[in-house]
């Protein structure tokens, strides 16, 4: 068998499965399920997006650095001024925490990244985008 | 002489989805009716046993409809659905070992079981379907969008984040295994 042969056998396959199908009945259980639960609305999806849980992420450690910091200044009778918390919670960092963040937040999403499937699972994931996640994970 | 009618202007995929986001049901009713059959017809292939296809092509649907906004326009609007489908697939099969109902060859092999079924179909055919069901999942996926779909490398590529280049060695594996398979 030729590679054209492959092919016209290939078109054939599943034509009568397609064709057994109810087209009708399956567009009133798709509508009907949609409307059991609506679909998410683009601000949620937009936070569940990797990279804008890492900025939620950085900027809650930040405040809660920040917070911890001043108490301790208070209990010491060292309140300090607004913005000094943050940066008594930045000077806590290390130098890589520091350069992270920085790059957290310089690029916060990534553009040019193709576009998967909306149900991509880690199994759709190639090994620099694994070894990625594995690196914000490890924080 | 007859007046000609006026041809009512067939709204493209991308206005439907713009509807659907828009929140009009009907929008996605239609692309439903557009695109069934195709997504059947690839699930059937991929290896979806026939008492399941119902199920999975309607969740793909909701799959692709709830996860819309993910969509620009990287490929056609069924390109990506059908790997959607793919997906929706790989995650029955796996449900389907976890449960330990068939081992995953038959599961993807157990679409045509009946013999009168399977003389219907053709040998050739049903050999091809036991073929396909051999190949990874990437080599499958792609042979079927170019064989059977008539998709450009460029295309299938998008859909399935991967290059060009990639694309054609799996299809070329593919067909290779599958001349193997059949001779």
């Amino acid at each position: 068998m030729n590679e054209q042969e492959l092919e016209q056998l290939a078109q054939r396959l599943g034509a009568r499965a397609a064709e057994r199908l109810d087209v009708a009945r399956t567009v009133q259980a798709v509508v009907a399920r949609l409307r059991e639960a609506p679909r998410v609305s683009v601000v949620t999806r937009l936070w569940l997006q990797p990279a804008w849980l890492k900025v939620a992420a950085t900027v809650a450690l930040l405040l809660g650095t920040g917070a911890v910091t001043r108490g301790l200044w208070r209990s010491q009778g060292l309140a300090p001024a607004g913005g000094e918390a943050t940066a008594a919670g930045l000077n806590d960092l290390s130098t890589d925490q520091l350069q992270q963040l920085l790059e957290i937040v310089e690029h916060p999403t990534d553009e040019a990244a193709p576009v998967y499937p909306a149900d991509a699972s880690l199994d759709d994931l190639t090994a620099p985008q694994l070894r990625e996640l594995l690196r914000s994970l490890e924080g | 002489m007859p007046h000609a009618e006026p041809v009512a202007a067939v709204p493209t995929d991308a206005a439907l989805i713009a509807a659907w986001q828009g929140g009009d049901e009907q929008a996605a009713a239609e692309l439903v009716r557009r695109h069934a059959r195709a997504l059947a017809r690839f699930l059937a292939s991929a290896g979806a046993p026939d008492a399941d296809l119902d199920d999975l092509v309607q969740e793909t649907f909701i799959r692709a409809f709830r996860g819309v906004d993910r969509f620009r326009g990287q490929c056609r609007f069924r390109t990506w659905l059908l790997t959607i489908g793919g997906n929706v697939l790989k995650d029955a099969v796996r449900r389907a070992r976890r449960a330990k109902v068939v081992p995953l060859a038959e599961e993807l092999r157990a679409t045509d079981g009946d013999p009168h079924e399977r003389a219907v179909a053709g040998e050739a055919e049903w050999r091809l379907r036991e073929g396909l069901g051999g190949l990874t999942r990437m080599q499958r996926e792609v042979f079927l969008l170019r064989a059977q779909q008539g998709l450009e490398y460029a295309e299938i590529a998008a859909a399935l984040g991967t290059s060009p280049g990639a694309a054609r060695v799996h299809y070329h594996h593919a067909v290779k295994r599958l001349k193997e398979h059949l001779a």
